[in-house]
């Protein structure tokens, strides 16, 4: 089996050097190669490139760049098509784009990848990162359970803790058979509490295997996104996972975007 | 309609046994049911249901209860099997059933394929609870991937004709192959276990398989349980196992009596399988609920009460029905006011033999319940919140809820009501039995120690009423509340009822009182303390708008509007957290209505309904215990329609679990709840005088609803509407 690989498209922007140090975490944690890719309108040597990055150039020391010619996010896809990375590690937005929730290429890039996406917020800098937290939002719905995969892989891998977060929807429950939300009935919370935090643990797990990680399960209600920023501050959360079902109009999408637009933290966006 | 009957339940249903007499010995050797009225149906698989089908599909018979598991079991199957009254203790934790060795664990694999839900193609798949006979059936079609399609077919079952056996029978069909069979049928876990309790559980199996040629080969050939088939295409094999399953609770030599007792059992499969249909059917014939028009509502009703009786054993009076019953783990067969409230009134009016043996377990866990009280500091019986096996209050100190908020459970020595309720249950009996032996020789003293503790319990205040402080009622959103008008209310019928039956015990059986009350030292005014107390109990009630206050500042709480909150899938408490309902007017049960709907005949009507159109739009619902009640009320206050939608809320709480309410176990309170809302409530059946009398609301969808029921010893039809029976028999051709 060849050496998995993370994809992570550069634009030459020292805004997009923020993906670097997430991206080399997540390297060592999945074993995984890191494929530097920078698209230009001409092409560009590796040296060209590091001369447009100035003193910060000295990150990509000891990766080799992979530089492309076109546009940048068509160019991503396609060499994600042919590297099959494990999953791309990438800037939120460029410098010019600053205020937008998603730049253009990170947009086209989440739509159509075939592996989950890291969005790493640019205000993050150069720091150092970590994984010792991943804060996961959850339906309820086995769909989501199977999507969690990769990121419940990542965390074992990691040795970090997974956080499920289930925001209860007062108003109606998920059709999906075999979806499992916030009890209607609380007879006696010493006995329906544990229960019921077993059983989403359980479920979650006959679909995406657990293996020894450590999982929380916390329950809350009102807006998804809001909870979930809250709890990310208040947990240190490293890392947010959301499971995305690729319809991005509104009303859909109402949480990735919000989360998007707040975070301070990277989020990887898996799909359903 | 009420009729006396001359005699017990007629016999019936000689269909099933007539289909059955023709079976081929390589078929199974029952029928399933083909009536929906006495169906459930589970088509196909999704893997995550996994746990709520295992508990809707459990099958018992009092002593034992089963889980519906998948044989060859699934990522997420929680196969597991209790006994009634076998607890397993661990330091620092409560007592819980301890579940024994799976014995319908079986796995089949053909020529070296594992025969599975995961692998291959299911060409159909459905589980079907046969509630009619108390079976469970499987009916499999599989296909692996190199084309092969196995028929499977299974039934099983936990006989309620012999409480120790438990029987399984498989039968395998290659449709479009030959190959070799492996079958796996050892047990997991230990045959014997001893359980942290000290119980000892014995199981005994015994297996036999039939070949093609209808040859079986018998246990003592299997090598523990496995066995190598050649299949050949079109025939059908059949594996039959019996299981034993005997404790140290009913003998001394659990292993030796479960080893002679499956010998004898496995010659005759069928002849076990047969008596065990017709004892559900006898059941059946004593404790059906038939209801015209409405399909949904029969089939709920008969789910509420295949699942009472298969939680109750009347041969043993030292068990009682715990909240899950026997069907799942949650609430660790622990045993709540749901038993004497919710559960009893339809063992009391159809099966009168179990409903003694839950009240004797009350009986005989009566010195837990004064060694707590005495521990508090009071006289008399306070008895546990949540019980196990000796009574001994088991509810668990706290609870870590799923926000991380570490919970102090308070019940245990709040929820002081159960005393009353426990005492109300023996009343009923009592009155709805006329068991003078049970009254005098176990009733009287329940009813004694309940009083004795309210007595020491209430204290009189410069008012010169008497007061309880600092308690819990039904309503559990609102605790440490002084004042409690369910827990006063009941203190007060306690109280009374206890000096009447004292009186009456006195008078007509001398003898036996004067050794009761030496025995308990009761002084010759105590009862008449009781009435006295009773007298000058607060009630909370105000005259002038004639509403009880549920407690003691009530109506000073900020009032939420519900209606706002409609649709919703969660409990209020989780919605505005448990602070902020803390301090409203939302309530998670009927509290105020409780107290109306049990002591109805004290209560004026304007009184009730003042009451029921006060509270019920507070009430969050967020127990399984409050829709059918106030379905229940509704229908006694001529609110159908209201009460057929709480009763369909009722209905659905363990049947349209979608959202997995039921993974635990079914919701036995619930479905006692449902059975009074239908009978104590849309046919009125009421006991308010020498003999029952009936003020029927029915459903307009409900044509006719009729039953029977036993009072004082003699069975009882009620049919409605009036004539029904007969019109119908008029309009069939």
């Amino acid at each position: 089996m060849s050496e998995p690989i993370i994809l992570v498209p550069l634009d030459g922007s020292k805004q997009a050097l923020a993906a670097l140090p997430v991206a080399k975490v997540l390297g060592e944690i999945e074993r995984a190669a890191l494929h530097i890719l920078h698209v230009g309108e001409h092409e560009l040597a590796g040296d060209e490139l590091r001369s447009r990055l100035g003193r910060e150039a000295s990150v990509l020391d000891g990766f080799t760049i992979d530089a492309r010619v076109g546009t940048p996010a068509v160019e991503i896809l396609q060499v994600a098509g042919e590297i099959k990375p494990r999953m791309i590690v990438m800037c939120k937005h460029s410098g010019a784009e600053r205020g937008k929730m998603l730049g253009r290429t990170a947009m086209k890039v989440l739509h159509d990848a075939p592996c989950p996406v890291v969005l790493v917020p640019p205000e993050r800098g150069a720091t150092p990162w970590h994984l010792h937290h991943v804060l996961v939002p959850h339906d309820g719905t086995p769909s989501t359970s199977a999507a969690l995969q990769p990121a419940a892989e990542l965390a074992e891998r990691g040795r970090a803790e997974l956080l499920v977060v289930h925001v209860t929807d007062i108003r109606a429950a998920p059709a999906e058979p075999g979806s499992l939300t916030t009890p209607r009935y609380v007879d006696q919370p010493q006995h329906e509490w544990p229960a019921w935090t077993s059983e989403f643990i359980n479920r979650l797990a006959c679909v995406c295997p657990l293996g020894h990680l450590h999982v929380r399960i916390v329950l809350a209600h009102g807006d998804t996104a809001a909870e979930v920023l809250r709890l990310c501050k208040r947990q240190s959360t490293d890392l947010i996972v959301l499971a995305w079902r690729k319809i991005w109009e509104a009303p859909h999408a109402a949480t990735l975007k919000d989360i998007l637009r707040e975070a301070h933290c990277p989020i990887m966006v898996v799909r359903t | 309609m009420v009729d006396p009957l001359s005699g017990g339940p007629p016999a019936g249903l000689p269909e099933l046994r007539a289909r059955q007499a023709s079976l081929h010995l390589a078929q199974l050797p029952a029928v399933p049911t083909g009536d929906p009225g006495w169906i459930l149906v589970e088509e196909g698989f999704t893997l995550a249901r996994e746990h709520e089908v295992e508990s809707l599909f459990a099958i018992g018979n009092g002593y034992a209860g089963s889980r519906g598991s998948l044989a060859e079991g699934s990522a997420l199957s929680a196969p597991a099997t209790f006994v009634a009254g076998v607890f397993d203790s661990k330091p620092g934790s409560a007592p819980e059933l301890a579940p024994t060795a799976d014995w319908t664990h079986l796995s089949t694999t053909i020529d070296g394929q594992p025969l599975r839900l995961d692998r291959g193609h299911n060409l159909e798949h459905r589980r079907i609870l046969d509630m009619r006979q108390g079976i469970l059936w499987r009916e499999w079609r599989h296909q692996d991937e190199a084309g092969r399609i196995t028929q499977l077919r299974a039934l099983r079952l936990v006989s309620l004709a012999d409480h120790h056996l438990l029987v399984q029978c498989v039968t395998i069909m290659p449709e479009n192959f030959s190959g070799r069979l492996f079958i796996d049928a050892t047990m997991t876990g230990p045959v014997v276990q001893v359980t942290g309790s000290g119980t000892t559980v014995a199981m005994a199996v015994a297996r036999r398989v039939m070949d093609h040629a209808e040859r079986w080969t018998p246990s003592t050939e299997l090598v523990e349980g496995r066995q190598s088939l050649e299949l050949r295409l079109g025939k059908t094999y059949r594996l039959d196992r019996i299981v034993a399953l005997h404790t140290s609770r009913d003998t001394r030599e659990p292993r030796e009596t479960a080893g002679k007792h499956v010998e004898r059992a496995i010659d005759d499969v069928a002849g076990v399988i047969a008596e065990h249909s017709d004892s559900w059917q006898a059941r059946w014939e004593a404790s059906d609920l038939r209801i015209e028009g409405d399909p949904t509502a029969q089939r709920a009703l008969r789910f509420a009460i295949y699942h009472l009786l298969s939680a109750v054993n009347p041969q043993d009076d030292r068990v009682s029905i715990g909240a899950r019953g026997l069907s799942g783990t949650a609430y660790k067969g622990h045993v709540f006011w749901d038993t004497d409230i919710f559960m009893l009134p339809f063992f009391i009016l159809t099966y009168p033999e179990a409903a003694r043996a839950l009240v004797m377990y009350r009986y005989h866990t009566l010195a837990a319940a004064r060694a707590k009280a005495a521990r508090l500091g009071y006289r008399g019986a306070f008895y546990a919140w949540e019980s196990a096996d000796s009574g001994e209050d088991v509810t668990p100190p706290f609870v870590v809820a799923p926000d991380g908020q570490v919970v102090q459970i308070l019940t245990g020595e709040q929820e002081q009501h159960i005393s009353a309720d426990v005492a109300f249950g023996v009343w009923n009996y009592w009155q709805a039995t006329g068991d003078d032996h049970f009254l005098v020789e176990a009733g009287t003293e329940i009813l004694i120690e309940t009083a004795r503790f309210w007595a020491s319990r209430a204290e009189r205040e410069e008012d010169g009423r008497y007061h309880i402080r600092g308690v819990i009622g039904p309503d559990e959103y609102h605790e440490t509340v002084d004042d409690n008008a369910y827990t006063n209310g009941m203190a007060q019928w306690n109280l009374e009822v206890a000096a009447e039956t004292t009186n009456l015990v006195a008078e007509r059986w001398p003898g036996p009182w004067q050794a009761l009350s030496h025995r308990l030292g009761i002084e010759p005014e105590e009862p008449h303390r009781w009435q006295q107390v009773a007298r000058d109990f607060y009630t909370g009630f105000d005259e002038q708008t004639g509403l009880f206050e549920q407690f003691r500042g009530y109506f000073g709480l900020e009032d939420i509007d519900l209606a706002a909150f409609v649709p919703r899938t969660a409990p209020m408490d989780v919605l505005l957290s448990r602070e902020r309902i803390q301090r409203s007017k939302i309530i998670k049960q009927p509290d105020v209505v409780m107290l109306v709907y049990l002591l109805w005949e004290r209560m004026p009507p304007e009184v009730r309904k003042a009451n029921f159109e006060y509270y019920e739009p507070r009430c969050g619902h967020g127990s399984s215990l409050s829709p059918a009640i106030h379905a229940l009320v509704a229908a006694r206050l001529g609110d159908t329609a209201l009460a057929e939608r709480y009763f369909r809320q009722a209905a659905e709480i363990d049947l349209a679990d979608s959202m997995g309410n039921a993974v635990g176990g079914i919701h036995a309170g619930a479905l006692g709840g449902l059975w009074q809302a239908a009978v104590l409530g849309f046919a009125g059946l009421r006991f308010c005088g020498e003999k029952p009398e009936h003020r029927a609301n029915l459903p307009p969808s409900w044509c006719s609803l009729s039953m029977r029921f036993q009072w004082r010893g003699q069975w009882h039809e009620l049919t409605l509407p009036e004539g029904a029976e007969r019109r119908k028999a008029e309009e069939d051709p």
